[in-house]
């Protein structure tokens, strides 16, 4: 029943419960990114939550708290001593066959650096949030150098771009990560999206249910009746065999989580690709590649710039070369790649860059790369533009834009 | 698509308000929108901004809002230190929580809105003074500016909000119907919102750059710089500082004497200026040092870690080391002139005060020497006469006269002198009331006579003494029984816990030999032979408590039994010596006494209130200031005690280390007889400094540096002259110092307004 909520001013659309439409079986609410993350997990059921504060993360397991304790989520929750115990309760946890959920940022990410390799090269599926911050000097504002440094841990890492895009990618990552055992990490921009309420569309439990089946313990799993040794001294013939079969189930990966995106759009109506690639033909003369929410406030500027196309990366660990190759393939060979760094790992390129030139070995396409909004620096639409500028005229081969 | 920033301080709701209206426009008509914060190092009080974007399209710009069609301001004081104005589109409106009108606000291009949200708040109970929290009336004034139903409003509201929804839900509404500035609808904002984006086809080459805006407002140091330029004090919603709360020796002290100030002194070595602050209070710190039962150590919060200040020992040093130079006596600068009856330590100290204050006064005292009771009621060897007559000379070189052997009533010296003051004491026992009381000599007497007439009252070698009573005057008499040669023993009908006299000195008398039986009452008292009386006792029990709240003796029936010994000797208690007064009865009490003769008496001492020196030296001067305002002309009130004393549960005990006290030795020689020397030893310098060391300094600064040591901010330093000082500039008002505060000597208020 339509609902008139406006005393004699503005004109009213259909309420939202009509609207709801546009995907079948899902609510729209308006939500914090964090909070996004949280329902994620609740409706992947993440079966056992080790957590730990850290700003600006804290928000994700907070809400977890509260919907386990209302007795919406059935998980075992742990409040643990740090970041690096709440690792390591994760990896013996997903030994014991459990789905595992957490979520940290910046010194959190660092500090559980050991156990992260740990993790990966037991081959132990996990979904993990990280909310993007860097290190020193202090700073708590949106920055991805501190995932973009754990890439060489072996887990999968995703970059969303918007709350609907993080909890739709956590339900594709749980997917991913228990087919591949690899774990996976779903990373998002600090308050930009953790602090941002914006309309997401929360999908039913059941329509999620199908889509990820429940874990299946593995071999590896802890079985009472068989007992087995985790974590011993591993010779060097075995470990040899051991890094050569998470090579190869690697390199399944990046294919493997585009066939879960697609099937994802099929079963949720929301299509994804490892990569999205927009206006990119062969009259476009400059491509802005991106990671996470500068990702939209491109978008709105390159409307207006009919010359200017768009790459954006979502998966970035297995680096999605081929998908990369494709979406770059209608290019004139004129045209030029500028790539937006929020980070710095203390290299003259940033992360991003890196992995491009790796990606494109060989192609004659001109690549600059431009640092903006690292340590949280606001990147608004102007400086997306000069970008575009810097882009057009005399580039460096690494750029700073806006440096205060 | 719509563009509206927010500004507000942390704590006031703007970040959950701005998401309460997303979502309120999310279920409007289906908008898409976007609500964020842009934190600070985010706090309580800090400035802190808001963004909202709500559009019919996906909104693809993830920014902060540099250009808004709408500024809202949840805490005027904003205006004066962040710039919340700039970027306004042209004819953009602004809503402002404020009192003032909306023409104080008004520039061309731009609709003001005003709403008073901190009074609709308050008057609703959200949030406190120093920090409302206005949010439910800042959204239900955004309401009336977009024309969205209240009932929409309130229900968000309520399933939104953390706490207060029914408060919250009517705040907003009377937020709605209390909206000042322009009538009708918006038309600008409302053809934001419904604004499509427009492809613009710009080409590179027409690129131009406009510098964002500074919308901060906050200047942010750089981390390698100092801190300085980043002003934050204006954050602060409690304002801690240093304040000086009474110490309980302080407080505790009848006399007034400043006893932490001395202490400190003394640790400091400044003897002389420690000596002159205990003698602005009180003129016998020799002879307190002696025999007070030190009221300041009492309650002293050292107790709860080891165990009090010596206090005693530290003014005995001070008193005794005064120098004996001659004082200059004071000027005499009024005509009035002032008796006072009895030099005990009220009336000398009244004496004293008021000679100070520049009136001619004339002490009369009917025995042969000055002191009082501290002459006639305390024996050598507790208070040796050489250290009374010092003290007393010092009063009389400072211009008091005294005149000995003078028993006078007021009749007589109302017509020499414009003023008297009676302080005769409380020095007659109080009787026994049991059969054959005329046997029992007094105590007090007994005491008077022996020290001012060597009679020891035929007192010899062997004889059995029978005191009666628990209080200093009991155990002072069976000391100097002890000392003529007699077995003293006390009879007391409580138990040691009640015994009025001062502990130490009960300890002292029986470690010296006196036996003390509790629990034991006289019944009788009958003659028996030439020298000796027999004393009928009876076994006591404690049953249930008086008036006075302790528990009152009953005698345990069957339980009498008789014993003979040489002598009896009362000590149950004073009364006051009316004689001064003349035949007609009169009721003692502190100051001004109403006679008939409407002579103008004021009265102190013992006989007013108390029982001991401290308290007499309190009432002497106490008389004096009242005298002073009567004499002048002047009304006359008793200072206010102060509030909130220092107690042990405001006391940091973890930063101090126990330290043990330094006692008085004893003199206690193998045989007694006929030594009246004094039996507490004083402490030389050096022990008396490090006892000092042991004050807590309760409710005053030392100097520790924690504050310092703790403060995040660095907000504290020390000034010119070595204190501890507050920078404002940039205290945030977290209270870590007064916290970590080991002494209480910083206290912190709430800011009332945040400015």
């Amino acid at each position: 029943m339509k609902k008139e909520h406006s005393q004699n001013g503005i004109t009213l659309e259909a309420p939202l419960e009509e609207s709801s439409g546009k995907y079948p079986r899902h609510i729209q609410v308006v939500m914090k990114g964090n909070y996004a993350a949280a329902e994620a997990a609740r409706l992947c059921r993440a079966g056992f939550i080790p957590a730990y504060p850290i700003t600006p993360q804290t928000t994700i397991v907070e809400r977890l708290s509260e919907l386990v304790t209302e007795g919406k989520l059935d998980a075992t929750y742990i409040n643990m001593d740090s970041e690096h115990s709440v690792f390591a309760a994760a990896m013996g946890a997903a030994i014991g066959g459990e789905r595992v959920f957490t979520a940290t940022a910046g010194q959190g990410l660092f500090y559980a650096h050991e156990v992260l390799q740990a993790i990966a090269h037991f081959r132990l599926p996990m979904v993990v949030c990280n909310v993007g911050r860097p290190s020193i000097p202090w700073n708590i504002w949106s920055d991805q150098s501190d995932s973009l440094s754990q890439r060489d841990t072996g887990w999968i890492q995703f970059y969303g771009e918007s709350s609907q895009e993080v909890l739709d990618t956590i339900i594709q990552a749980y997917v991913l990560a228990e087919r591949v055992n690899i774990p996976a990490m779903v990373v998002l921009d600090a308050f930009y999206q953790s602090h941002t309420s914006e309309n997401v569309w929360i999908p039913d439990q059941n329509l999620v249910d199908r889509f990820l089946p429940p874990i299946q313990p593995g071999e590896m799993a802890i079985d009472v009746l068989q007992p087995k040794s985790f974590g011993g001294l591993i010779p060097p013939e075995h470990y040899n065999r051991l890094n050569y079969n998470y090579w190869k189930a690697m390199n399944q990966a990046e294919a493997m989580a585009e066939e879960i995106a697609t099937d994802f759009g099929a079963h949720f109506g929301r299509p994804y690709g490892n990569v999205e690639a927009v206006n990119i033909g062969p009259e476009t003369r400059l491509v802005l590649v991106t990671i996470s929410s500068i990702t939209s406030t491109v978008r709105g500027v390159i409307r207006d710039y009919p010359e200017v196309g768009l790459l954006k990366l979502r998966l970035f660990k297995p680096f999605p070369k081929e998908a990369v190759k494709r979406a770059l393939a209608p290019l004139s060979k004129n045209a030029v790649i500028a790539i937006v760094e929020r980070n710095f790992l203390g290299d003259n390129e940033g992360a991003i860059m890196q992995e491009m030139k790796r990606a494109l070995y060989g192609s004659d396409l001109r690549m600059y790369d431009f640092y903006a909004g690292v340590g949280g620096k606001d990147v608004p639409p102007v400086t997306i533009e000069k970008i575009i500028h810097r882009a057009f005229h005399q580039p460096e081969e690494v750029n700073w834009i806006d440096v205060g | 698509m719509l563009e509206i920033r927010g500004h507000a301080r942390g704590g006031q709701g703007m970040v959950t308000a701005f998401e309460i209206l997303a979502k309120i426009f999310s279920k409007l008509g289906n908008f898409q929108v976007q609500a964020f914060p842009a934190f600070g190092v985010e706090r309580t009080g800090a400035p802190i901004q808001a963004f909202l974007r709500v559009a019919k399209k996906e909104i693809l710009n993830r920014s902060n809002i540099y250009h808004p069609h709408l500024i809202v301001v949840f805490d005027e004081s904003l205006l004066e230190q962040v710039p919340v104005f700039n970027g306004l589109q042209k004819d953009g409106a602004v809503l402002i929580n404020t009192e003032r009108p909306v023409t104080d606000f008004s520039a061309p291009d731009r609709v003001v809105y005003t709403v008073p949200a901190t009074r609709i708040s308050l008057g609703l109970g959200l949030g406190s003074k120093s920090l409302p929290i206005v949010n439910a009336a800042m959204i239900g004034a955004l309401a009336r500016i977009f024309e969205v139903s209240l009932e929409l409003v309130q229900e968000t509201i309520r399933d939104n909000v953390p706490a207060k929804p029914e408060a919250n839900m009517e705040a907003a509404a009377r937020a709605l119907r209390s909206v000042n500035g322009a009538n009708g609808r918006n038309r600008f904002l409302i053809e934001a919102l419904h604004a499509q984006p427009q492809k613009n086809h710009r080409k590179v080459e027409d690129l131009h750059f406009d510098v964002p805006l500074e919308i901060n407002g906050m200047e942010t140091p750089f981390w390698s710089e100092p801190s300085s330029k980043n002003k934050t004090g204006n954050w602060r919603l409690i304002t801690p500082s240093y304040s000086d709360r009474p110490a309980p020796c302080n407080s505790n002290c009848p006399a007034g004497t400043d006893v932490r100030g001395f202490v400190r002194l003394t640790s400091e070595q400044k003897f002389d200026e420690a000596l002159e602050l205990i003698s602005r209070h009180n003129p016998f710190p020799s002879i307190c040092g002696r025999v007070c039962p030190n009221f300041c150590e009492q309650n002293c919060n050292r107790n709860e870690l080891d165990r009090g200040l010596n206090i005693g020992a530290i003014e005995r040093f001070l008193g005794d080391r005064a120098p004996e130079g001659k004082i200059k006596p004071a000027p005499v600068r009024h005509k009035e002139r002032v008796a006072v009856i009895g030099s005990g330590p009220a009336g000398l100290t009244a004496a004293l005060r008021l000679c100070e204050k520049g009136y001619s006064t004339t002490v009369f005292e009917a025995l042969p020497q000055a002191g009082g009771m501290m002459r006639a009621g305390i024996p050598k060897f507790r208070l040796p006469d050489e250290v009374l007559d010092r003290e007393i000379r010092r009063i009389e070189q400072k211009g008091v006269k005294i005149e000995l052997n003078k028993k006078v009533a007021v009749e007589e010296l109302s017509s020499r002198f414009d003023l008297v003051i009676a302080a005769t004491g409380s020095h007659i026992g109080s009787p026994l009331r049991i059969e054959g009381e005329e046997f029992a000599r007094d105590g007090i007497n007994f005491l008077r006579e022996f020290k001012l007439d060597h009679d020891a009252d035929g007192l010899h070698q062997g004889q059995e003494v029978a005191i009666i009573g628990g209080g200093n005057t009991a155990v002072d008499v069976a000391r100097t029984v002890l000392r003529l040669g007699g077995i003293p023993t006390i009879y007391y009908r409580r138990t040691i816990k009640e015994m009025p006299a001062i502990a130490q000195e009960v300890k002292e008398a029986q470690m010296e030999g006196v036996k003390i039986e509790f629990l034991t009452a006289p019944v009788a008292l009958a003659p028996a032979g030439p020298s000796q009386v027999a004393l009928t006792l009876t076994e006591m029990k404690m049953g249930e408590p008086d008036e006075s709240g302790r528990r009152r003796p009953i005698p345990v029936p069957g339980t009498e039994r008789a014993i003979l010994v040489g002598r009896v000797i009362k000590a149950i208690g004073q009364r006051a010596d009316l004689f001064a007064f003349g035949p007609k009865p009169v009721e003692p009490q502190q100051g001004y006494i109403e006679l008939e003769s409407g002579a103008s008496v004021f009265c102190a001492g013992d006989m007013a209130w108390g029982g001991t020196v401290a308290e007499a030296i309190g009432s002497g001067n106490k008389v004096a200031e009242e005298v002073d305002a009567y004499l002048r002309g002047k009304p006359y009130h008793e200072k206010e005690t102060l509030p909130e004393v220092v107690l042990p549960k405001d006391i940091n005990y973890a930063y101090y280390l126990p330290m043990a006290r330094h006692y008085n030795k004893l003199h206690h020689p193998r045989n007694l007889t006929g030594d009246f020397n004094e039996v507490a030893r004083g402490l030389d310098e050096q022990e008396v400094v490090a006892e000092t060391a042991r004050c807590l300094h309760c409710g005053e600064c030392f100097n520790c540096g924690n504050c310092i040591n703790f403060c995040p901010d660095a907000a504290i330093h020390v000034d010119e002259e070595g204190r501890l000082r507050i920078d404002y500039d940039y205290c945030k008002g977290c209270g870590i110092c007064v916290q970590e505060c080991p002494c209480s000597a910083m206290q912190f208020q709430l800011t009332e307004a945040v400015l």
